[in-house]
């Protein structure tokens, strides 16, 4: 369980009680920063603990997205999720990539970086997906040595997120959660578990999705992802385009059982709302939550 | 090759061309519920539908001249063209005038407004840079300008048409029916640049231009008026470098500007 700690995390603001995951600051309840929202964002300080930034989209020399960027950064807490490190990826990394990516963290003092547990492409070319890797020693080794490398050059521990996947490979010779564990293992980073992920992959490969939020190492988990997704019937696709449905929000509240307060967020990239639904949205997330915390407690 | 290169290797050969590729399908678990050729199919279709996107967001305009169906026959004809090698989505599209050119060289508009539209891209998250005004200038000696020095927003761009290309763009735009294209009788130049965030643009004297890439070359005030005299006298040389100064610290395109001494 997370310690109860005295912080001087906002400079600012006088000594407060936060808790700490993992030697980082527990955010509370946020979403994922979106170009429709930026100036309603600025206008109403809407009510969000803070904001999670695609990294990519702010990894240009300048512009308006950099500077509205700057300005939420002024007021809200912010982390970066990237979509292109290709952790799982049997390239050499992409040497401005990485630059990029520390010169971006560097200015936007990021809570943490995160990207996804997966590759996106391979010979100089990139398939702009988040592709799934078999699941085998050779991988976890592969990937925990590039995991170390990253660590080393950002300076920090990266958080590594489960995807969505459509696939499986007959090579693979352990599940997914067992796989995310060796990594975990090898390299002291830390986890984004989505939520909707496990449930859509669940489905999609018949498996019980309590079993992944059993079997990951549950101290790792930093922060939580929730989001919608396109039930197609005998699969999903996870489209983020919808509000979260009931399933998923059971098992936010069985993960928020296994792992106590981290810090959640609702991603939506498409059929884009109001910035005022995602935050209604956002308060279901704080009520289940603080409803298992009390139950615990 | 390790075996997860050579896996890797397959599954991307396999999204760009499921026939040849086909042999991969055997590497991933086929069961009742979905059978793998479905599962893989779930990822060919969605590289393509997601760059589709991508150039859709970058072309808005070229997507509304060109119509869905004509638009979305020339994107999956660019993605089999163009493999993506940019880790950023944002800068793929960035050969689509070429393509254009090769592509749909009967309608050259087309290749225009793509160049246009990604020149307006470029600028818009062009580097950030400070903007000099009149004011910053009204403490150098008028005695001194001949050897006034300037530097530039990197997000200028200078682009030609020869079709009423940005009449076009500009209807498409506003959601209003746009002219017939029309080739016109002489090309045109038109300065592109970045003011408040947002990208501008606007029509350029070829003069102008020759006096702007001068200025951007590192040339004086000076040397922009001598310039200028083979077209006119000293004097009206003079009054057209200091109106073309004018309007470029109006439009916020000079960061910064220095003073040139030359030993004698």
């Amino acid at each position: 369980m997370p310690m109860l700690i005295l912080t001087t995390y906002q400079t600012f603001t006088p000594l407060f009680e936060i808790y700490m995951r993992n030697n980082l600051p527990s955010l509370g309840f946020g979403l994922g920063l979106r170009t429709e929202h930026y100036n309603t964002i600025l206008e109403t300080k809407p009510k969000v603990d803070w904001f999670e930034a695609l990294s990519e989209n702010y990894m240009v020399p300048g512009g308006l997205p950099l500077n509205f960027l700057d300005r939420i950064r002024a007021d809200y807490p912010v982390v970066m999720h990237g979509v292109s490190l290709s952790i799982g990826s049997t390239e050499p990394f992409d040497q401005a990539y990485l630059k990029d990516l520390k010169k971006l963290a560097d200015r936007i003092q990021p809570a943490w970086i995160s990207d996804h547990l997966c590759w996106t492409g391979v010979h100089g070319q990139n398939i702009h997906d988040l592709l799934p890797l078999p699941y085998t020693e050779e991988t976890a080794k592969h990937i925990a040595e590039r995991v170390n490398t990253v660590q080393d050059y950002l300076g920090r521990q990266i958080l590594l997120e489960n995807v969505s996947s459509y696939a499986s490979y007959v090579d693979s010779t352990m599940t997914e959660w067992e796989f995310i564990s060796l990594i975990c293992e090898q390299t002291d980073c830390l986890l984004l578990l989505d939520v909707n992920n496990i449930y859509v992959s669940s489905y999609n490969h018949n498996f019980d999705a309590k079993d992944f939020i059993d079997g990951v190492p549950q101290h790792r988990v930093q922060q939580i992802h929730l989001a919608g997704h396109q039930n197609n019937g005998d699969y999903i696709i996870d489209t983020h385009d919808a509000p979260v449905i009931d399933p998923v929000w059971d098992l936010y509240s069985y993960a928020i059982s296994k792992l106590g307060e981290v810090s959640t967020m609702i991603e939506r990239d498409d059929n884009m709302p109001e910035l005022d639904v995602l935050v209604q949205e956002l308060q279901i997330a704080r009520h289940l939550s603080a409803n298992v915390l009390k139950e615990a407690a | 090759m390790s075996h997860l290169a050579n896996l890797q290797a397959e599954f991307q050969a396999y999204l760009m061309d499921d026939v040849k590729g086909a042999g991969f399908i055997k590497s991933v678990i086929d069961d009742k519920k979905v059978g793998a050729k479905k599962r893989l199919g779930i990822y060919f279709d969605a590289y393509r539908l997601r760059i589709i996107e991508a150039l859709a967001t970058a072309y808005p305009q070229l997507k509304a001249l060109l119509g869905d169906v004509l638009f979305n026959k020339v994107a999956r004809e660019y993605i089999d063209a163009y493999p993506s090698t940019y880790l950023n989505l944002r800068w793929y599209g960035s050969q689509m005038r070429g393509h254009l050119q090769e592509t749909l060289a009967q309608h050259p508009i087309a290749a225009e407004m793509a160049n246009f539209e990604w020149t307006l891209s470029l600028a818009f998250d062009a580097e950030d840079v400070p903007e000099l005004s009149l004011q910053d200038l009204a403490t150098i000696p008028p005695e001194s300008w001949v050897d006034l020095s300037f530097e530039f927003q990197p997000a200028i761009k200078i682009i030609q048409t020869s079709w009423n290309t940005i009449a076009v763009w500009q209807a498409l735009e506003a959601e209003e029916t746009p002219p017939k294209p029309k080739q016109e009788s002489i090309y045109q130049s038109w300065l592109i640049w970045r003011k408040n965030f947002n990208s501008q643009f606007r029509l350029i004297t070829e003069m102008e231009v020759t006096a702007l890439n001068m200025a951007v070359m590192g040339a004086t005030f000076g040397e922009i008026c001598a310039s200028l005299e083979v077209e006119m006298d000293e004097e009206q040389a003079m009054v057209t470098a200091a109106q073309y100064l004018a309007s470029w610290l109006e439009n916020g395109l000079v960061c910064k500007v220095s003073l040139i001494k030359f030993a004698s």
